[in-house]
């Protein structure tokens, strides 16, 4: 059996997460085949749809293996928001390995039974990057700053800025023209975005992060079971919690050259320590209110998932 | 029944037509929120006149937030809403010079031709637009930011939808009966852009 | 088949439907339809499933929003007595030359173009109040009916512009930075038109008559009327400019500028409100309906591998680039006889685009796809006035019943080859379309 699986998704080529991850992996799984498996990769969402759709695409295989944020389709995963909580990641391979284990426990056979996933990771430490400098909570009042999820937005608005919505690409015109006065974003895609020309202030949170995203790697179900079984045994040596970790660390390692390349540039980067975090702690309480409280509304136990998190990534490389 | 229709296609058309210029006030306002909440920020304001910049904020003046999602849900509301009359004038761009040298008659069993398969695409789109309205209705899928459920702009969408199904099969019969009885019933206007 | 043997065929299965008469859109949905089916192995369902969203998620896309406002816009600007008021003061300053009344169509069209983004609406305006004056200064028919059709194709070069919104979000370019390009051409086209008339002129002194010139106090009171076009070309294309707000944010404004000034000058009453949302109504569907064609036929090709092996083969044979691209643009004024500028870009951008960026002009990557942007803008657009199908040449024609249709063919082509020298110079020279970006 040669069969060709085709992958899709929203970035271009030679952005990170295709070039350290994706292909990589598709190149792995093509040698380990000897060929047998063929993938046919497709970025900048070339098949056609936005991104969020890329999720019903893998379900009903107009692409056979997609990846995703999952961020994309607010609603439908509402577990994996436990992630994305602010002030939650303290390390994106802990993390991505927490992710992993809730998903087999809670989401492999609920929210995510339509489709065989491959693998759950974070993205590094996402952070603030501001035109002003911002240190405590109070200096976020007022300014208008490009959110980068569901829960970031409501963070935002708890501490009197606004959250403004745009797609990544359109961070830089943003920020020179002053459409926002500031963007949250990981290191990673500072430098292809030139943020660090463009402000001069980054914050940077000591311990956990302000936020961070989850992404899945997901394949057609019917393309899964479709395989013979040594190609599915393939599939699933080089996916599952050994690849999550490697895909979240690969994604976070990448942030180095990028905050190197801002402090080289002379720019001011602020780390908020010790007690200042408690502040921040403090000021995001009520989004851990919230979210516990919608949690309930559907039947979900959110403390106990945040609990469970918190206990795995303390648990990992121990 | 061509008068119905056509006040069918009409009226659907202004409705949408209605929704754009409801979307364009609503970004306008939202612009100049922005603009007025950006000066009251300004530094000369929050120094010199801070009870009436903090008045002026405090009245909630600044930019819809938002504002950019129902201007998707909006915009694809009329789109759908505008695709009857389009199809009711014959206004859908096509090629007509290698077919100029056909016969008359020839050339109305084309349009015909065409007008049918137009609508079998038309009711296709439909029925999988109604498709996705049940999944997003299932998956409870919300938009991002003003957080709606997605299926109510589908739904939105689905009903102009519906109508513009209605005036595709008429407007294929009527150009059947155009052909076959060498009439004229449809205009048959090129779109411009 | 291999799905790139697919590709390949879906090309005259397309053509022979798109010159059987079949609404373009239709043609380009069937052919992303069967190839899809036949790419997936025959089975329907990943394409039925992609139905389900891809209609709604096209007709709901941030970027496409633009498309409907500018089209209201045009449709008020035409209702809203500025073409009449462009075309006074350019007339008082210039009507008593030779060939002076067509010149200051010609330099109306290009005011108008500045606030309306199709070139058609610019055509239609335009002929409407500058027809009757030209024929009473005994300016002949053709001359007069191809002087305004080539003038109506400064409603797309001028920003903003239409078209260059759909090569922008084909080639994921950005709009502010395509439409400061488009500036300089734009004028030199203005430019390039007034100078064909004053050679046309003196070849054919019959084609003219003159009149008296007009006190300079009258002139100046003719251009400060103009005011409201100037104003509203500041607002929408330098908002776009400065970051006063995003391309579909200043065509909301524009619009609502637009509406107002129609309201003040009291041309906007109930029914011509309904018959401009009508007019809004139609061209936006024959858009979108297009635009959704592309979009699955797009996809088809993608899949197929087809631009990717193009761009690869082309590479492969070592020509020049600037030959590729002189190819590619003589594809297009070829193409340009028979078809419409919007399909051709959906339909031929895509698989072009790949080519051009794999080439090497000595250039950056950004200022390569803005630079082929406004080339294949202008080719297009030269469509628009090429006999046999030219749609501009269509619609003056439908307007002034008195000259044959081969008049106006026969003096178009003056203008054509206008045209022609303007691409080449903008060929040799990338210099002139990238330098307001420096
Ligand atoms: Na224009
Ligand atoms: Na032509």
């Amino acid at each position: 059996q040669d069969v060709t699986l085709r992958m899709h998704q929203f970035l271009p080529d030679q952005a990170n997460v295709p070039k350290l991850v994706l292909y990589p992996w598709a190149d792995r799984i093509e040698a380990a085949s000897n060929g047998r498996i063929k993938i046919e990769r497709y970025g900048s969402m070339q098949l056609g749809g936005s991104p969020p759709e890329l999720m019903d695409q893998a379900i009903d295989g107009v692409a056979d293996i997609v990846w995703t944020v999952v961020g994309y389709t607010p609603g439908r995963y509402p577990t994996t928001e436990v992630l994305e909580l602010p002030f939650m990641m303290t390390d994106a391979r802990a993390m991505s390995s927490a992710y992993w284990q809730m998903f087999e426990k809670y989401m492999k056979d609920g929210e995510f039974k339509d489709v065989k996933i491959l693998g759950t990771w974070v993205h590094g430490p996402g952070m603030l990057h501001s035109k002003d400098p911002v240190t405590k909570p109070g200096d976020m009042e007022g300014l208008k700053i490009r959110g980068g999820s569901r829960l970031v937005n409501e963070l935002l608005k708890e501490l009197g800025a606004t959250p403004v919505g745009l797609p990544v690409p359109g961070i830089p015109e943003a920020l020179s023209k002053g459409v926002i006065d500031g963007t949250t974003i990981p290191w990673e895609v500072t430098g292809s975005l030139k943020v660090p020309e463009l402000v001069k202030n980054h914050t940077e949170f000591e311990g956990a992060a302000l936020y961070t995203l989850g992404f899945v790697l997901a394949m057609n179900k019917d393309r899964y079971d479709s395989l013979d079984p040594e190609l599915q045994k393939i599939i699933d040596d080089n996916s599952g919690l050994e690849f999550s970790i490697l895909a979240g660390g690969t994604q976070a390692d990448s942030d180095g050259p990028s905050r190197q390349a801002a402090v080289d540039a002379g720019n001011n980067i602020i780390t908020v320590s010790g007690d200042d975090v408690q502040a921040w702690k403090d000021a995001s309480q009520p989004i851990y209110d919230g979210w516990i409280a919608d949690m309930e509304t559907k039947g979900i136990d959110g403390q106990a998932l945040i609990d469970e998190a918190r206990a795995l990534m303390d648990a990992y490389g121990q | 029944m061509h008068r119905l229709i056509r006040m069918l296609a009409r009226a659907t058309a202004l409705i949408g037509g209605a929704v754009l210029l409801a979307l364009i006030t609503m970004t306008t306002l939202s612009i100049i929120g922005r603009s007025i909440n950006k000066f009251f920020h300004a530094d000369f304001f929050d120094a010199q006149l801070t009870g009436l910049s903090q008045f002026v904020l405090g009245l909630g003046v600044g930019e819809i937030n938002g504002n950019y999602e129902l201007l998707e849900a909006g915009v694809a509301f009329a789109i759908f809403a505008f695709l009857p009359i389009c199809q009711f004038y014959g206004a859908h761009a096509s090629v007509d010079v290698f077919t100029a040298a056909f016969p008359k008659r020839l050339n109305n069993w084309i349009i015909a031709f065409w007008e049918v398969v137009l609508a079998a695409v038309i009711l296709l789109v439909i029925w999988r637009l109604y498709g996705g309205l049940e999944r997003y209705l299932r998956n409870g899928e919300t938009t991002l930011f003003l957080q709606f459920p997605v299926w109510w702009a589908y739904a939105a969408s689905f009903s102009a939808g519906v109508i513009a199904c209605i005036v595709a099969v008429y407007c294929a019969g009527a150009r059947i009966v155009e052909a076959a009885r060498g009439v004229v019933i449809l205009p048959s206007e090129h779109g411009e852009h | 088949m291999s799905n790139l043997e697919l590709g390949f065929w879906s090309f005259p299965v397309l053509l022979v439907m798109i010159f059987l008469r079949a609404p373009i859109g239709l043609a380009m949905l069937l052919c992303g339809f069967g190839g899809w089916y036949l790419a997936m192995g025959g089975n329907p369902t990943p394409l039925l499933a992609k139905l389900k969203s891809e209609t709604y998620t096209t007709f709901s896309s941030y970027s496409l929003t633009i498309i409907p406002l500018f089209l209201l816009m045009g449709q008020f600007a035409t209702l809203s007595g500025m073409s009449q008021a462009l075309f006074r003061a350019a007339e008082s300053f210039l009507g008593h030359r030779r060939g002076g009344v067509a010149m200051a169509a010609v330099g109306a069209c290009a005011g108008f173009g500045a606030i309306c983004g199709s070139s058609l609406a610019t055509a239609a305006t335009m002929s409407k109040v500058a027809l009757p004056e030209l024929k009473r200064y005994g300016y002949s028919g053709g001359f007069s009916t191809a002087t305004l059709a080539a003038g109506g194709t400064l409603g797309i070069l001028i920003p903003p512009s239409v078209i260059l919104v759909i090569y922008a979000i084909l080639t994921e370019q950005n709009i502010a930075k395509l439409f400061l390009a488009a500036f300089i051409p734009g004028i030199l086209a203005a430019l390039g038109y007034v100078l064909t008339i004053s050679i046309y002129v003196r070849l054919y002194p019959d084609a003219a008559g003159t009149r008296a010139p007009v006190p300079m106090a009258e002139r100046f009171a003719a251009l400060g009327k103009t005011w409201p076009v100037m104003a509203i070309f500041v607002l929408v294309v330098g908002g776009i400019y400065l970051g006063w707000f995003t391309p579909t944010e200043a065509a909301a404004i524009g619009a609502a500028a637009t509406g107002l000034v129609a309201l003040v000058s009291r041309s906007l009453g109930w029914s011509v409100l309904k018959q401009s949302l009508i007019g809004t109504a139609r061209t936006t569907a024959m858009i979108f309906f297009i635009v959704l064609g592309a979009g699955f036929y797009n996809g088809f090709l993608a899949l197929s591998g087809v631009p990717q092996f193009m761009a690869d083969w082309v590479v492969g044979q070592g020509l020049s680039p600037w030959l590729v691209l002189v190819i590619i643009l003589v594809f297009y004024l070829i193409f340009g006889c028979l078809m419409d500028s919007l399909s051709m870009i959906l339909l031929t951008v895509p698989i072009f685009f790949p080519v051009i960026s794999a080439m090497d002009f000595g250039m950056s990557a950004e200022h390569v796809a803005i630079w082929f942007g406004i080339l294949v803008l202008i080719v297009v657009e030269v469509g628009l006035i090429t006999p046999p199908v030219g749609m501009n040449l269509f619609i003056i024609n439908s307007m002034d019943r008195d000259t044959p249709m081969k008049e106006t063919y026969k003096t178009v082509m003056f203008f054509v080859a206008s045209d022609i020298v303007r691409v080449a110079l903008l060929v040799a020279f990338p210099a002139i379309t990238l330098f307001l970006l420096r």
